[in-house]
């Protein structure tokens, strides 16, 4: 029953990095470097903070550049090039089709992820700084990330075209980015009625993604700093839980809706 | 326990919207049924637009009928099981690219849900069965028209299926292309399977198929063994006769009923079965007219084409190869919202 949903995955891994998208990684390194040898003149012994605070920003800002940009048009491509002729009559459901895209693209973005996290360690051993833990966790965080903003996009790419699908995956990707300013602007400024608790369950629903990018304070109090003090590891834990049902719900969700779709 | 029918379309209609907020309808097919029996082979003709992709494409499960039924092995097509005993090669299969034969045929193995074990062997033996071995390294963005479509008929037999539906297979293919697929489908026929498939190469219907089924805008017209709907066809005989410069007019006051057309040397003249024929020929003799030749003229599969499509109306504009689809008219006839 898995073997077709792996082939999708096998093909969809292959479609992304035979694309010229590997090339970011080559990209993230020159800038990484670059990065480096700039900070280190002007950051007067912050070198180490500002290597890690950028080298996984840009991880972060990559991935979810590089993940718009090849998720918002996978199933559309499959749809005008006609190669979804080749799958869609096989033995395998529209669900397990999408299942696949979602696997596969995230089994790309993993690769291209770790490829950038390993130039990050490299040019931290390169310029004999001592590597945290926090930067771990913090990779880990941005793999999560990719994984839910994928599946935001396969959700909206199985009924609508590339344009929209970037727009509005875009759109729920600032929101969900924003949500806790979002809540606390609803919080002041409206008074507790029937359109504010409206607002907080919708807002609610929406995809997490402040989540997968933890700033500022911890609920104790701590400034959260990839070289003081991070999240725990039970923090990640959650997060990896709530991504996990987050994607399930909005495949199925999407699998529904691809269910009945004509592919004319 | 009789063995299900392999295809069983039932009263299947399909509309697609169109137009401005798909205020407007296109109906591509209209009350189809057809059954498909084990191990015969089926050919779906009708003219481009015809609604013959647009069936397929319900048989494989890519579309929806508007209504009706269709069952695979008595299982409703959207059901992966039901799919899974079927092979489909689309018209003008299209690849990806960045895929070699032997990558993409490994896929369609994965797709197939076939165990690891042996999918090496199997497709190798399907690379050369479809005379691409060759080329199996190569992408496939440099395969030739012929080459893809080879790989496309490999891939859909990769499993072994029971049940092939294949939308023009011949088209695009040179001699020895057609050769080989006419092959290829005989021996699946040979092996036990059941082939449906579309085409408008009537030779290659006529060589082929047990039965055909003829669609004319979206409406089944004709249906049955081909020797059943030649035999039902009039015959007529055909008299050449050489006619010198004016003597046209005496055969058309002489034979008035007679359906005339003008040859290099004179005149083709149609008697019909049971009309006379003798006498016909008797009176040319009598007004001197030199008979060149006398054909009995049996009904072919391309006079039974064209004599549906002409009944059917004129022909509209054609659209894409693929018939009907949404935003498209051709063949289906615009209905109001």
């Amino acid at each position: 029953m898995m073997r077709p949903v792996l082939a999708v995955v096998l093909n969809t891994y292959r479609e992304v990095v035979r694309n010229k998208i590997l090339y970011a990684i080559l990209f993230y390194a020159v800038l990484l470097v670059l990065t480096g040898h700039f900070f280190a003149d002007v950051s007067l012994n912050q070198e180490r903070r500002i290597l890690f605070d950028v080298g996984l920003g840009l991880i972060s800002l990559f991935a979810v550049v590089l993940c718009l940009f090849a998720g918002t048009s996978i199933i559309y491509k499959e749809i005008e090039k006609k190669t979804i002729f080749l799958i869609v009559p096989r033995a395998i459901s529209r669900g397990q089709f999408l299942l696949g895209k979602w696997g596969g693209l995230f089994l790309a973005m993993a690769v291209i992820i770790t490829a950038m996290f390993l130039i990050l360690l490299l040019q931290v051993w390169f310029l004999k700084l001592h590597p945290e833990v926090a930067l771990l966790k913090g990779v880990l965080l941005v793999y999560l990330e990719v994984a839910l903003l994928i599946a935001v996009a396969l959700f909206f790419s199985s009924f609508s075209s590339p344009v929209i699908t970037g727009m509005l995956t875009i759109g729920f990707f600032v929101i969900g980015r924003l949500l806790p300013d979002l809540k606390q602007i609803l919080f002041t400024k409206y008074q507790a009625d029937a359109f504010r608790t409206v607002a907080e369950e919708l807002l609610q629903v929406l995809p997490h993604f402040y989540l997968y990018v933890p700033s500022g304070h911890d609920f104790n109090g701590h400034t959260l700093s990839l070289t003081t003090d991070f999240v725990t590891w039970a923090y990640v834990g959650w997060a990896f839980l709530y991504t996990l049902l987050m994607c399930a719900l909005i495949l199925i969700i999407a699998a529904g809706v691809f269910r009945r779709r004509d592919l004319a | 326990m009789t063995e299900p029918l392999p295809l069983e379309i039932t009263h299947v209609h399909k509309k697609f919207k169109t137009g401005f907020l798909s205020l407007r309808t296109a109906v591509a097919v209209t009350d189809l049924s057809l059954q498909l029996h084990t191990n015969e082979i089926v050919g779906l003709l009708g003219p481009n637009g015809a609604g013959k992709t647009t069936t397929l494409k319900m048989v494989t499960g890519l579309i929806f009928p508007s209504s009706g039924q269709v069952r695979l092995y008595d299982q409703p097509v959207d059901r992966r099981a039901a799919r899974a005993r079927m092979g489909f090669l689309p018209e003008n299969p299209y690849f990806y690219d960045y895929l070699t034969a032997e990558e993409f045929l490994q896929m369609a193995c994965g797709l197939a849900d076939m165990p690891l074990a042996g999918r090496g062997v199997r497709v190798t033996e399907m690379l050369k069965k479809l005379g691409i071995h060759h080329a199996r390294a190569l992408p496939m963005r440099k395969f030739s028209k012929g080459m893809l479509q080879r790989a496309g008929l490999a891939a859909a037999l990769i499993h072994d299926p029971d049940l092939v539906i294949l939308d023009e297979p011949l088209s695009g293919l040179d001699p020895i292309g057609r050769r080989d697929f006419r092959e290829i489908i005989l021996d699946l026929k040979r092996a036990g399977k059941t082939v449906l498939f579309s085409s408008h190469i009537l030779p290659d219907v006529e060589d082929l198929c047990d039965r055909v089924a003829i669609i004319v805008k979206g409406r089944l017209r004709e249906e049955g063994s081909l020797a059943d709907l030649l035999e039902h066809g009039t015959r007529n005989t055909d008299i050449e006769v050489h006619c010198p410069h004016g003597q046209g007019e005496v055969l058309a006051r002489e034979f008035p009923s007679l359906d005339r057309a003008e040859t290099l040397s004179g005149f083709r003249l149609g008697v019909p079965v049971g009309t006379g024929l003798q006498g016909v020929l008797r009176r040319l003799l009598e007004l001197d007219f030199e008979i060149q030749s006398v054909r009995p003229h049996r009904i072919s599969l391309e006079d039974l084409f064209v004599a549906h499509a002409q009944a059917a109306g004129p022909r509209e504009e054609p659209g894409s190869p693929e018939g009907p689809s949404p935003g498209s008219r051709s063949g289906g006839e615009e209905v109001a919202p």
